[in-house]
């Protein structure tokens, strides 16, 4: 009796299990007896669990974004054109790809990065906050500082220095912010008068990073590079600030955001033939702005999202890429991952798995 | 040396319509030039530096002449217009029927080139007080060449 009461409970707690053998990756990290190598370290996330594994997700799914080109669909599409036919021209066409940040992130090192994927084209349109702006400008005319998050609010304020987490950017650099950008604006409001130029965000950007004229700058590679940068909520910052002090002095500037949206959206509209790919750092404006834009092309292709919003309160900033593909902002058999984490630490590693390792590739001569 | 008669043209030499001032030392009550008009200050702010650069001054104004309202925002280690505000008192002589006055000058001359003020009260307490046949000393305030009459006093009964 006891023998059968025994089997009974042995086969509850020992219930037999589903082989994953061949159907799931097998968990398991680094191992440092290889030395310290990175390139490897950095793969081997993939099969380390977690949030690692979805950042060696993210950095697969960027690669694919990399190395999709229209010879790859196949058959060629009846109602192509001519062109759209030929082979060679089919092997030229790649993904267009969306970068979208928010401005801590231009406050902080990740503005290196995004730079040098600028400096390199590596990206077709920019999203970004107006503090990803003016954070990026103001580097080039006095630096900002590492502090620490637990500096105290008052005694930071009689220093005249500023908080952004745990970095120090001194009300002086704002400063020489507002020294440099005006002038600029009453050129700009010339320009309006005289030549009837009708200005944007976008273009206003664009004119700023031809001014700012330094090579640290991502605006400044943008603007050489003839990459849109897209700021809808232009006004939300310093550099807002400086518009209304300059309304007072000048009053006149008309910025206008409707040609922007004809814009932004008419990017996605018409990327066609080439797939789409957004790769979002942080939530708010940037992220939601490039996921509705997509949505007029019934969804991008590609999205990674690496952010550490959580979606308990329904806000689009914590939304996973699902809830995204419910509103036709992503397609339903799209590539996408999120990775819940700081970019600070997950961009860098990502850019050097992708983007930056393929560049080193095609610069070395094959050995 | 030749002969000739030098004709110099008699013109307000010297005398500047506006001097420059610090606008952190500009307070209420005070006058401030904006957008080209004389006023007076009834609020000021200052907002100090921080995210939106150097410290700052709002003023909120009244026109002297127009009362209307008007505002602007300085950075208050830049210098502002301040206009000479003169206010001289003249005896009213007469009032035309075009709306010009008629005052009585220091030197005995009269300046006819004013015309009534605008204000709805202050018009009818000269009209009605110069009907009356009161002796009447109108106010005229003067700033970056414009004028106008902006108070009434009653010297006496006739």
């Amino acid at each position: 009796m006891e023998d059968r009461v025994f089997s009974s409970v042995h086969s509850t707690v020992f219930k037999e299990s589903e082989s994953l053998e061949g159907k799931c990756d097998k968990i398991e990290g680094y191992d440092f007896n290889q030395g310290v190598n990175y390139p490897k370290l950095l793969r081997s996330m993939l099969t380390t669990g977690f949030q690692a594994s979805n950042l060696g997700e993210a950095i697969d799914a960027v690669n694919q974004m990399l190395d999709w080109r229209l010879a790859d669909e196949t058959p060629v599409a009846e109602d192509s054109s001519e062109e759209e036919k030929d082979p060679s021209y089919r092997d030229s066409v790649r993904c267009k790809i969306f970068l979208g940040f928010t401005s801590n992130l231009v406050s902080s090192g990740v503005r290196d990065t995004i730079r040098y994927l600028v400096q390199h084209h590596m990206v077709d349109v920019i999203v970004t906050t107006t503090g990803g702006v003016e954070e990026d400008l103001i580097k080039c005319l006095a630096p900002t500082f590492k502090g620490d998050f637990s500096l105290p609010g008052a005694y930071l304020r009689s220093k005249g220095l500023n908080r952004i987490g745990n970095l120090l950017v001194p009300n002086d650099n704002y400063c020489k912010f507002e020294d440099w950008i005006i002038p600029i604006f009453d050129e700009m409001l010339k320009e309006q008068k005289e030549e009837n130029v009708l200005w944007t965000p976008s273009k206003l950007l664009a004119r700023l990073g031809k001014e700012i004229n330094n090579e640290s700058s991502y605006l400044y590679w943008a603007y050489k590079m003839n990459i849109p940068v897209f700021c809808p909520g232009l006004t939300d910052g310093s550099l807002g600030d400086m518009l209304y002090f300059h309304s007072f002095r000048t009053s006149g500037l008309i910025i206008d955001v409707v040609q922007d949206i004809r814009a932004m959206n008419g990017e996605a509209v018409h990327a066609s033939p080439r797939k789409t790919g957004m790769i979002i750092l942080g939530g708010g404006l940037p992220k939601h702005h490039i996921c509705n834009a997509n949505m007029m092309r019934n969804g991008a292709d590609y999205a990674v999202f690496i952010n550490t919003g959580q979606e308990f309160d329904g806000s689009d900033s914590g939304a996973r890429p699902d809830e995204a593909v419910s509103w036709g902002k992503i397609r339903g058999s799209a590539k996408s991952v999120k990775v819940h984490c700081d970019a600070t630490i997950a961009f860098p590693l990502l850019v050097a798995e992708t983007f930056a390792s393929k560049r080193e590739q095609t610069r070395e001569p094959k050995t | 040396m030749s002969d000739e008669e030098h004709h110099f043209e008699s013109s307000d030499a010297g005398a500047s319509k506006t001097y420059p001032q610090q606008a952190g030392t500009i307070r209420k009550n005070g006058y401030i030039v904006i957008k080209g008009r004389p006023c007076k200050v009834v609020e000021v702010s200052t907002s100090k530096t921080g995210k939106h650069g150097h410290a700052k001054c709002h003023f909120v104004a009244i026109d002297i002449f127009t009362s209307k309202k008007l505002e602007d925002i300085v950075p208050s280690s830049h210098n502002c217009d301040v206009p000479h505000v003169n206010r001289t008192d003249y005896q009213l002589i007469d009032i035309s029927e075009d709306g010009y006055v008629s005052l009585l000058t220091d030197n005995g001359s009269t300046k006819d080139d004013l015309k009534l003020p605008t204000d709805d009260a202050l018009l009818q307490q000269i009209k009605s007080g110069f009907e009356d046949g009161k002796d009447l000393v109108v106010s005229v305030m003067s700033a970056m060449g414009e004028e106008q009459i902006n108070a009434l006093k009653d010297i006496g009964p006739k």
